[in-house]
């Protein structure tokens, strides 16, 4: 009889291990770095007061909200990912300062990779049990605001708002509210090789200066590559274009097509313009040409970054201002004879060039990133989104939002971190020509469109995913001709917004 | 009648005994089903119904909407669906008996082996079955490098054949998928064809000899049939499998180019992950699961008439 009871209790236990994992948002996962202030009092004696008395006072402007009852924590659970190399290291040290200066509340951290945490926060979103804060691209939050899992930040905060650059916080906006902070906005361009971009003769500065139009890069491009005997060694442009990057391709070179958003100012969709005909056949006509490879369409992230620093391309893209740092460090390794060099890898300078334009004006692309508050079926009250407001304000503000922006070479978007930026070391060995042209490619970022409807928007980027992104594969790859991908486009759009939502010239 | 009584006192009073030992029996055998009962009711049969509850309804985490057959209209509506039925359809039915094929000549070449040689074997076929989805995508990635410098393109190059790029050609990208299916499964199923072919008793062989078979005839009239119960079994499962597929295309190409790898499978999560349209979602898995038993039931109505089991 024993016997049997240990049995079935062994099996009862070995089943409960199905279960290991399922828990309450108040558990902490593996992933889960809980801090609290009792466990935090000696490192943060360390602490400098001024970082203390910065984030007890992240927020002052909203005195009335009720504070957590005496003795109880109220818990702000956030969801980050490595925004920049050292972030999730930091940002433990930024929540146990936080957690030290603010008896009333704490933060429970869980960290994930890139590459889980939309999985991570779609699940718990649509389980009704996001964390109270999660770090997202601002393109994401139509989504999220279409399920009304979104808090409105205008109601918990007002003075801190006006910390931010407008046209960037703009990112996060729909119709008249705010649903999050920015961390940084991201230029997403291109980028060359110094010594090919020289040898093609090519003036780099000055296009870093005034830019280039599509027939100037055209020709730069042809002067990039370099054939022997029907074989080519180095390509005028590469592009990462394998899978769901292609959308990359075509989402950073179609703002410069003079569509610098998917629906034009009397919101109907832009797509259907005759000018995205033109753009398809001139995207099309580079591969044609030769400058780049006709195998665009399998070359991911990573294969055109090896192509780009083993010298079988001179210009790059998508180029972010922190591939110059990536460079540097190959040429540190290749100069030290280390074997952590990338094989058959040569010393580049990394060069940041804008994307050509097409017609009308230049835009460039802005990825702006940050975080964003969330409610869900436990509908917490306003004094809680109060201390959440609060917590995502003190992780975009400040030191934090200077530290993560030096680390990821871009500059703050808010007056509070641009303070705390230039207190900090300068980069060692930063290329300035870049820093002005990514600077002056930010001033380019295409207007944010809050104007544009979640129901829009949403539709918009169904199409995008179902028909564009698939039909631009066929496009490079040489099976889908740009005429076809345009009637695929024009038929989708008239298919979800109507011909009279569409624009028609 | 005083014996036949106390016979009959001391069987009445062994059926009690009995019973109650039954009883008890039965009490710890309904105690110890309970625990898996328990298990499948909350990880398979509550995820079927309420997925066929969200199949009806517009699915929202703060309070869905009943729709009624919304989400199948609009998924019989969709050409991307019959697309994608129509790519798991080639996919499965190319990949499962070139699989099966193969693993079959295998085993029976791997079978003569002693006993160290034939585990070499097993474990070098089993190794990617293994090994992670993702790592395998990697490697596989590497061979199908699409510049000239690739491996497979080497290869191919070698026999006169032009570059070519195998995920990012629609003629290619499909083809590109099936062969990685194959030979990660191959493995699996060389275990089980392995098992099954030292099951066969070494009389029939020995009569085969007898008769002056050769080696190729003791195949086709020995091994094969007798390993048919293994072939419907490794045919049947291969098919949902199949069917289901999803890493493959979702790790490899996204789908593309142009929908030429979307599969069922990646359509569905797609919808659910990518679009929050779980209500679809639900709608597209319950349409491909009622495809799969068909499927099933029919692949085994038609070849398992003969088998005994």
């Amino acid at each position: 009889m024993k016997r049997k009871i240990l049995a079935l209790l062994l099996s009862a236990a070995m089943a409960a291990t199905v279960l290991a994992g399922c828990g309450g948002s108040g558990s902490g996962g593996a992933e889960t770095a809980k801090t609290n202030t009792s466990d935090t009092n000696t490192s943060n004696a360390d602490a400098s007061d001024k970082e203390t008395e910065e984030a007890g006072n992240a927020d002052s402007s909203k005195e009335d909200a009720a504070p957590a009852p005496s003795g109880e924590k109220d818990v702000v659970t956030a969801l980050l990912p490595p925004v920049s190399a050292t972030y999730q290291d930091k940002v433990v040290e930024y929540i146990e300062e936080f957690n030290a200066a603010n008896a009333d509340i704490e933060i429970e951290l869980t960290t994930a990779s890139w590459e889980d945490m939309t999985q991570k926060l779609d699940i718990q979103v649509n389980a009704g049990s996001p964390p109270d804060i999660a770090f997202v691209g601002s393109d994401g939050i139509s989504k999220y605001l279409d399920l009304g899992m979104l808090v409105n930040l205008n109601d918990y905060l007002t003075d801190e708002l006006s910390d931010f650059d407008d046209a960037v916080l703009n990112y996060f906006r729909n119709g008249d509210g705010t649903y999050g902070l920015p961390a940084y906005c991201e230029v997403q361009c291109i980028g060359g090789n110094k010594e090919k971009l020289e040898a093609a003769g090519i003036d780099w500065e000055g296009v870093q200066k005034n830019g280039w139009t599509y027939d100037e890069f055209r020709e730069a491009i042809k002067k990039g590559v370099v054939s022997d005997g029907g074989s080519t060694s180095c390509y005028g442009f590469v592009f990462a274009c394998a899978g769901v990057t292609a959308k990359d391709y075509f989402s950073i070179f179609v703002k410069n097509a003079d569509m610098p958003a998917a629906f034009d100012q009397d919101l109907k969709y832009a797509y259907t313009s005759k000018k995205m005909l033109a753009f398809l056949e001139d995207l099309r006509a580079l591969i044609d040409d030769g400058s780049m490879p006709k195998e665009l369409s399998s070359v991911d992230a990573g294969k055109r970054w090896n192509m780009m620093l083993t010298g079988q391309t001179m210009i790059t893209g998508k180029g972010l201002s922190s591939f110059e740092r990536s460079a540097y460090n190959n040429n540190k390794l290749l100069a030290e004879g280390s074997a952590d060099a990338v094989e058959n890898s040569i010393p580049v300078e990394y060069i940041v060039l804008p994307v050509p334009v097409f017609e009308g004006e230049q835009h460039a692309q802005g990825a702006v990133d940050g975080y964003i508050c969330l409610t869900g079926e436990k509908n917490p009250d306003a004094a809680h989104l109060q201390n959440v407001a609060k917590v995502a304000y003190y992780l975009a503000s400040g030191e934090r939002a200077a530290n993560t922006c030096q680390e990821l070479y871009l500059s703050p978007v808010c007056d509070s971190g641009r303070e705390e930026y230039a207190k900090l070391d300068p980069i060692a060995d930063k290329n300035e020509a870049n820093t002005a042209c990514v600077e002056n490619l930010t001033t380019q970022v295409a207007q944010a469109r809050p104007d544009i409807p979640a129901e829009l928007s949403a539709k918009a980027i169904k199409i995008e995913d179902e028909v564009i992104v698939p039909k631009f594969q066929g496009l490079l790859s040489g099976e889908v001709s740009p005429e076809e991908m345009y009637q695929a486009i024009v038929d989708a759009g008239h298919e979800a917004f109507g011909e009279d939502g569409c624009v028609a010239d | 009648m005083a014996a036949f009584f106390y016979k009959d006192r001391g069987n009445n009073i062994m059926d009690n005994t009995r019973k109650k030992k039954m009883k008890k029996e039965t009490f710890w055998a309904y105690a110890f089903i309970l625990i898996p009962l328990c298990t499948f009711m909350v990880f398979t049969i509550y995820p079927v119904v309420s997925s066929i509850i969200t199949s009806f309804q517009d699915y929202k985490p703060l309070g869905s909407e009943w729709v009624g057959f919304a989400n199948y209209i609009s998924t019989f509506k969709s050409s991307l669906f019959y697309k994608a039925l129509k790519n798991t359809a080639v996919y499965t039915v190319i990949t499962v008996p070139i699989a099966i094929l193969m693993s079959f000549i295998v085993s029976v070449m791997i079978l003569p082996f002693r006993k160290g040689i034939q585990s070499f074997f097993k474990g070098a076929f089993y190794l990617p079955a293994i090994a992670s989805g993702v790592a395998m995508s990697f490697v596989w990635k590497w061979i199908y490098d699409p510049l000239p410098s690739g491996l497979l393109n080497s290869v191919v190059r070698f026999f006169g054949i032009e570059n070519q790029n195998w995920l990012g050609s629609s003629k290619t990208a499909m083809a590109s998928l099936i062969i990685m299916a194959v030979f990660a499964g191959l493995g699996q199923n060389i275990i089980i064809y392995i098992a099954a072919l030292l099951g066969i008793d070494p009389t029939y062989y020995e009569a085969a000899d007898i008769d002056g078979s050769t080696f190729l005839q003791k195949v086709r009239y020995v091994v094969w049939p007798l390993v048919k119960p293994t072939t419907i079994f490794l045919a049947i499962t291969s098919v949902i499998n199949g069917f289901q597929s999803f890493q493959t295309a979702y790790l490899m190409t996204g789908g593309g180019p142009d929908n030429a790898t979307t599969m069922a499978g990646l359509l569905i999560f797609n919808r659910a992950f990518k679009y929050f349209e779980y209500g679809e979602a639900c709608a597209q898995a319950l349409l491909l699961a009622v495809i799969i038993a068909i499927f099933a039931v029919f692949q085994f109505k038609l070849s398992a008439n003969d088998v005994e089991y």
